[in-house]
């Protein structure tokens, strides 16, 4: 979860992850934002994010984003 | 069999019946049989095409689901066998295997389409070549190869459904007939909607009761169709050829009125074919994707494409844009950039460069022309320059105080958007890049040389015809707005009988008085069905 929260702040310093739930929802990420995430995940924890996968539930919070990173390590 | 016409009307009925005749576990059966009678009318030898196509991509499926169940397989009876890096070297293994039975079938079945699409393109462009460059003047001759019905669109699907076999999106169809079916169905072969299999499978393969209703509502929607393409669409189109073509005499208002035009004959020729074949597959009780939604009350040109030919957007998405977007290979080259210091120029090339491959790839699949390409490039241009100037665009809003959501606002923007669709569209109507350029500029020339007169006895669009139109048109836009509330249909159903008969009557009415049959009617072709 930490290198997950590491990633995000190096998009979005000033964003509160611990508590944020509406990442794609409230406009705070743009899809610019979002695929270059998705490119720091895939390299970090070498998973294959594919765009069935780029739905705004999977990318709302921290959290979601750990659980898919998760899902996606274990397949 | 043209698919406005009485024998299509005929076939379909005689369709119908069989279909709910048969017992319903055969009923699809019966639409697979239909639907190659369909095709094999259009020409035998299309038959070659379609079926390499199916066989194909049926094959490529089972050999990419062996591979997967090999691997399930062995990592079972392995399980404790294997350390967690052998695991991931195998499975990196099988992936390959599976990536390279997809990229055959990719290969193959895009090449027949671009071989059939594109031969005289690059024949031209060798030709000239060999002109400029090695003086020769014996040129190679064009192939003239015409291209088989719905060629573009059963290839997008099926290979769509390789593509998501091979992601392990859903089990790939064990039975050939049934496969074959979800490549063919008749009614959404001439131009779609691109369906995808987890959509269409579980329609065409259910089992479904008979009901009058569904019937009923098929038709309703293949008479709206009809209204579209003949009241509206093929009465415009001898207008905007003319007026286009005599646009060095005609100038000013007069190709604005063709561009406008030309808008409302598209739309009219594209929905109304598409309506049509939604209308004929509710009637089996099958519900394909719908491919508009109301497009042009749209505020951007990126959300027009999310509402314009919805079903090839969502294919270029899926299959192109993201899997471009997320390839390593460009992530870490925005990654490059930005850690060169230029953060925000890196952080969009994920986007921007598959964006640009994609609209080079749509201007293509339009046509094999250098218009079309161009077209697409400026789509790009548009979107990208939409979003760019996005911050900007909502200080000045906040600056003048003016309210974002307010109808004014709305207004302006889809005002804005559709004429700047409608602009783009002439290098649709143009001959090439160079008078697509020239139209634009005639448009504001002349203006007050205006004379309505001219429309009427010049250019094919006589006063009768043109009061019919511009009705059909404000019509067919406030059907859209009420259908903004939800289905029209749905509406008229909550009425009273005799006013739901009322309604049916005024719209064959309409179909079969107002129905274009003049000159240069030809309610058999549509525009999409030449992609």
């Amino acid at each position: 979860m930490e290198t997950v929260i590491e990633i995000l702040k190096g998009v979005h310093p000033e964003v509160d992850y611990e508590n944020e739930t509406g990442l794609i929802d409230k406009r705070i990420f743009d899809s610019f934002d979002v695929v270059n995430i998705v490119g720091e995940l895939m390299d970090e924890f070498d998973i294959e994010i594919t765009a069935e996968h780029m739905i705004p539930k999977n990318f709302n919070s921290a959290q979601a984003i750990y659980k898919l990173v998760k899902t996606l390590e274990e397949e | 069999m043209p698919f406005i016409s009485v024998d299509f009307a005929l076939f379909v009925t005689a369709v119908l019946l069989l279909y709910y005749i048969f017992p319903k576990r055969y009923r699809w059966v019966v639409l697979l049989i239909a639907s190659y009678v369909f095709y094999g009318l259009t020409g035998i030898e299309n038959f070659a095409y379609i079926l390499t196509t199916t066989v194909s991509a049926f094959l490529g499926a089972m050999l990419i689901e062996n591979k997967g169940t090999e691997q399930k397989k062995y990592l079972e009876d392995n399980k404790n066998k294997l350390t967690k890096e052998e695991k991931k070297s195998y499975k990196a293994v099988i992936k390959k295997k599976q990536k390279l039975i997809l990229t055959v079938c990719i290969l193959l079945n895009f090449g027949i389409l671009l071989y059939l699409k594109y031969i005289d393109w690059s024949i031209a462009y060798i030709n000239l070549f060999r002109l400029t460059y090695m003086g020769r003047i014996d040129f190679i001759p064009f192939k003239n190869l015409l291209l088989p019905l719905g060629i573009s669109f059963y290839t997008f699907q099926t290979m769509g459904y390789l593509i998501d076999i091979y992601y392990g999106k859903y089990e790939r169809e064990h039975n050939f007939f049934r496969f074959a079916l979800f490549v063919s169905f008749f009614p959404q072969i001439i131009q779609g909607p691109i369906s995808r299999f987890g959509e269409l499978a579980g329609e065409l393969y259910k089992e479904v009761d008979f009901d009058f209703s569904r019937i009923k509502s098929g038709f309703y929607r293949i008479m709206w169709g009809l209204f579209k393409k003949l009241v509206i669409a093929d009465r415009l189109a001898a207008y905007v050829r003319d007026a286009i073509a005599l646009r060095e005499t005609y100038k000013g208002l007069y190709i604005l009125l063709a561009v406008f035009f030309y808008s409302m004959q598209i739309y009219g020729d594209f929905s109304g074919g598409i309506d049509v074949a939604l209308g004929v597959s509710e009637m089996f009780g099958i519900k394909l994707a719908e491919n508009f939604n109301r497009p042009f009350f749209s505020k951007s040109i990126s959300e027009y494409w999310q509402r314009w030919h919805i079903t090839l957007g969502t294919w270029f998405k899926d299959y192109i844009f993201y899997p471009l977007s997320l390839n390593k290979g460009i992530i870490k080259l925005g990654k490059f950039v930005r850690e060169k210091g230029a953060v925000q120029f890196g952080k969009r090339i994920p986007i921007y460069i598959p964006m640009l491959i994609v609209w080079f790839t749509t201007g293509m699949w339009h046509g094999s022309q250098n218009r079309f390409v161009v077209w697409g490039l400026f789509n790009f241009v548009f979107i990208v320059l939409g979003t760019e100037f996005e911050p900007l665009s909502n200080k000045i809003t906040q600056e003048l105080k003016l309210n974002e959501t307010g109808v004014m606002m709305k207004t302006y923007r889809v005002f804005k958007t559709f004429w700047l669709m409608s602009f783009l569209r002439i290098f649709d109507i143009s001959a090439d890049v160079p008078s697509a350029f020239d139209t634009f500029v005639l448009i504001f020339r002349d203006w007050g040389s205006f004379n309505i007169k001219f429309v009427y006895e010049n250019l094919s669009l006589p006063q009768e015809d043109f009061i019919v139109a511009v009705v059909a048109i404000v019509i067919m836009f406030v059907f859209d707005l009420i259908q903004r509330r939800g289905s029209v249909r749905e509406r008229i159903f909550k009425l009273p009988v005799i006013f739901q008969w009322v309604i049916l009557s005024l719209l064959i009415t309409a179909v079969s008085v107002f129905g274009y049959y003049g000159p240069g009617y030809d309610a058999a072709s549509f525009i999409y069905g030449a992609f």
